[in-house]
């Protein structure tokens, strides 16, 4: 690894900590813009990640821990899905980051409390999530309509694991089903025959991960794709010859890690980009240098640095994308 | 999880103070959306499974495509009112109405009183049946009638699916990477074969190529796109729609894709996909298998040669290695190749790479390829590197080194897993 000096580097800038707090409390106050309505099938997702944005940037209380938990639990229906805000129809995305933020908020006992549906909790969850598991393939749809895609197979594992009732769907089927997924690069796609893409290496390696069955990994041909998705200026791609991305700065390096090979990218001049892409003086992180920000890409350029070890940060964990101090908490609680 | 859209990409940051004009534009806007959304809300509450609310949610749709719960309600106005009756496909879920649709999840049934999903009513009239003029239930059941009433119950639902696909067609072109109209598109395919006589699903489905193709023109690496073409590919081919395998056709397209855009890597990586099955379907000997992986090697050499910076290229030039030096656990071009004819192909391969180096000599990939493949060679003859490949090695790493000093822990850990430097704890564990 490159010698580092992310803390004082007088020249380049800084991580804009109290800008980027600003901008994602503010999300909620722009219902006077048109873009607040157009994504309201975001909310969820979003709420997700401006939560963990500030729960690893060490100020989890910006947003109200009550007001918080009630509007995800408004977002349930009794199949114990949950839709991206009330009104909108369970989705195994919105599910995924209802059992996120209830676990980062330490909330389970509230959920046991109040959740929908006749098993109620936990249960209620789990049923909704382990119904939606393809039981000849071992794959999974995102709803009752059937499309599916390893992003729905990783966010069944990471919520069903974190909810402790992973043993509800058949684990070892997945796992071949993911294996089935797998290129000559070393990389995954979305389905048995996709191209190789680095969101989903993401979402394949961290369900392995969850199933533990990492060994399955070919970890020195992905690691290599995956390092070659670094591109001069220091920011990632997320496929061979394509533009570099922030969010990339997650799905490749998150996935590096879990993997060990960190260190085959240059850590300094990613930091560099991840920061140019900020907005110092607002808030918020976007795709490239001089682009629109989003709660989405501020995120991702947080978590990477935080993977970086950038100083200020909590640390994020790799196979959940929540703070790694939430997870061990939630997870502690299954291990006897 | 992956890009799902509705985040930002590529749009230039620009002062997000609004002016006064811009901010009642944005108020107007916001009142005319909001009112749209409440009625369709209100429609469905009411279980209104009319055409005129289905005209509502293609308003919404058409502002917010990426709304899928409109989506869904979309779906479910088709099947409980539009659709002629509920197709084979969904009868289990006649009873259950927002249960799953298909054979593969099995969601309960999802009545929530917040949803718009409440709205899907027990059996409500089908409205289309002045449209069609008349309805199954009709008649006095002579086989006639019945015949004549089953064709005008798939001509309602074929103009249904024909102005489906037309809907989500300018959706696709102005929001090609939205999963949703990707997928409620696929869906409506599906309808096609459970309601339709299979040559007219045919004749859907075949058309349905031509759109995969234009959105790749539009842009060829669209993932969605690939994918969705795959998945037409594997209908076209299935029994339910009479098929027989396009292997042949989709290899030639994929030659087509990379004539016209040799860093075309989806088409590179769906050609890796299509030969195993390919050779297999020609029945392809030993002699024709053989042909076949050198007139491979020949091709992405020749574009090598011309492009020697382009990682996808290198990709697939590293696929065909592997099928010479790791014959085991995947399926293979030429299987049966000899021990000894691997080697020569290897060291051929190797000797043609080290000539580039006249023409490119600060061409990284060039030397990263010329490492691998020596100690491909050393592995697949299980043994060391001798003394001239070890010189060999040193010198092509020292100059990746110069050239690619951003991945200069990666050629660190290569340096020592070859034996090129002393021993010494690696940077990082196995984090497995
Ligand atoms: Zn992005």
């Amino acid at each position: 690894m490159s010698s580092s000096n992310a803390g004082n580097r007088p020249e380049e800038v800084q991580l804009a900590t109290s800008a980027h707090v600003k901008y994602i409390q503010s999300l909620d106050t722009r219902k006077d813009e048109y873009d607040y309505w157009l994504t309201e099938h975001l909310r969820l997702n979003g709420l997700y990640w401006g939560l963990t944005a500030l729960h690893l940037l060490g100020h989890p209380e910006a947003l109200p821990r009550a007001e918080t938990i009630d509007f995800v639990l408004s977002c349930q229906h009794e199949s114990g899905g949950f839709g991206a805000a009330p009104g909108h129809d369970a989705h195994m995305l919105s599910t995924v980051s209802a059992v996120q933020i209830l676990a980062m908020l330490d909330a389970f006992d509230e959920l046991e409390k109040r959740g929908r549906g006749s098993l109620g909790g936990r249960a209620q969850i789990g049923h909704y999530i382990a119904n939606l598991q393809n039981r000849q393939t071992g794959t999974f749809a995102g709803d009752e309509w059937g499309e599916e895609d390893t992003r729905f197979l990783y966010g069944a594992f990471n919520a069903l694991s974190l909810l402790g009732l992973l043993d509800l769907v058949d684990v070892d089927k997945a796992v071949k089903h993911i294996v089935a997924c797998a290129n000559f690069d070393g990389g995954y796609g979305v389905s048995p025959g996709a191209e190789s893409h680095s969101g989903q290496i993401f979402t394949c390696v961290a369900a392995l991960a969850i199933a533990g069955r990492k060994d399955l990994v070919d970890a020195d041909r992905l690691g290599r794709w995956l390092s070659e998705r670094q591109v001069p200026g220091g920011g990632l791609n997320g496929r061979p010859e394509k533009k570099e991305d922030v969010c990339y700065s997650w799905w490749v390096l998150s996935s590096l890690e879990m993997i060990g090979r960190t260190h085959w990218i240059d850590r300094d001049q990613l930091i560099g980009f991840i920061l140019r892409c900020q907005d110092t003086e607002k808030g918020g992180i976007s795709d490239r240098p001089g682009d629109m920000v989003d709660v989405w890409h501020t995120l991702f350029g947080i978590t990477g640095l935080s993977l970086l070890e950038y100083p200020g940060l909590q640390p994020v964990d790799e196979v959940y994308c929540m703070p790694k101090s939430a997870v061990e908490r939630v997870l502690s609680r299954y291990k006897k | 999880m992956a890009d799902q859209g509705g985040s930002q990409h590529g749009i230039a940051r620009t002062s997000r103070v609004r002016t006064e004009e811009q901010r009642r534009q944005d108020v107007e806007k916001i009142a005319k959306y909001r009112d749209l959304d409440e009625r369709v809300r209100k429609e469905l509450s009411q279980k209104r499974y009319t055409p005129e609310t289905f005209q509502l949610t293609s308003k919404l749709l058409q502002l917010n495509p990426e709304y899928y719960t409109v989506w869904n309600a979309r779906r479910r106005l088709l099947i409980y009112g539009l659709f002629s009756k509920p197709s084979a496909g969904s009868s289990p879920s006649t009873a259950l109405p927002s249960s799953s649709l298909t054979a593969t999840t099995t969601t309960s049934s999802d009545a929530s009183s917040s949803s718009l999903s409440t709205a899907t009513p027990p059996a409500p009239d089908p409205p289309r049946a002045g449209k069609s003029g008349t309805t199954a239930d009709e008649g006095d059941g002579s086989p006639e009638q019945a015949e004549e009433s089953k064709k005008a119950e798939q001509d309602n639902d074929l103009e249904l699916i024909k102005q489906e696909l037309g809907f989500t067609i300018p959706l696709l072109l102005a929001s090609p990477k939205c999963y949703w109209i990707w997928s409620y598109r696929l869906w409506i395919l599906q309808q096609a074969i459970q309601r339709l006589p299979i040559p007219i699903a045919r004749r859907i489905w075949e058309e349905e190529l031509g759109l995969a193709s234009k959105m790749l023109i539009k842009d060829r690496r669209n993932f969605h796109a690939w994918g969705y073409r795959r998945h037409v590919v594997e209908q076209l081919e299935s029994p339910e729609l009479g098929g027989t395998s396009l292997v042949e056709s989709e290899f030639k397209y994929t030659t087509e894709m990379i004539k016209v855009d040799l860093s075309n890597f989806s088409a590179w990586h769906n050609r890796s996909k299509l030969i195993p099955r390919l050779l297999d379907e020609r029945k392809a000997d030993d002699t024709a298998r053989e042909t076949f992986l050198n007139e491979e090697f020949g091709q992405i050499f020749e574009a090598i040669n011309v492009g020697p910076e382009d990682q996808s290229l290198w990709y697939y030039h590293h696929f065909l290695m592997l099928n010479l030096v790791s014959p085991v656990g995947h399926p293979t071009i030429a299987p049966a190749l000899t021990r000894e004819t691997r080697i020569t192909y290897v060291i051929r391969e190797i000797e043609q790479i080290k000539e580039l180096l006249e023409d490119y000599d600060d061409v990284q990939l060039i030397y990263e390829a010329l490492i691998d493949y020596t100690l491909f060679l050393c592995q697949f003859l299980e043994r060391k590197p001798d003394g001239s490949e070890r010189a060999e090695l040193v010198s092509w790493l020292d100059k990746v080194k110069k050239l690619d000093p951003m991945r200069s822990g990666r050629w660190a850990d290569l340096e020592r897993d070859c034996g090129l430097v002393e021993e010494r704890p690696r940077m990082m564990t196995m984090a497995s």
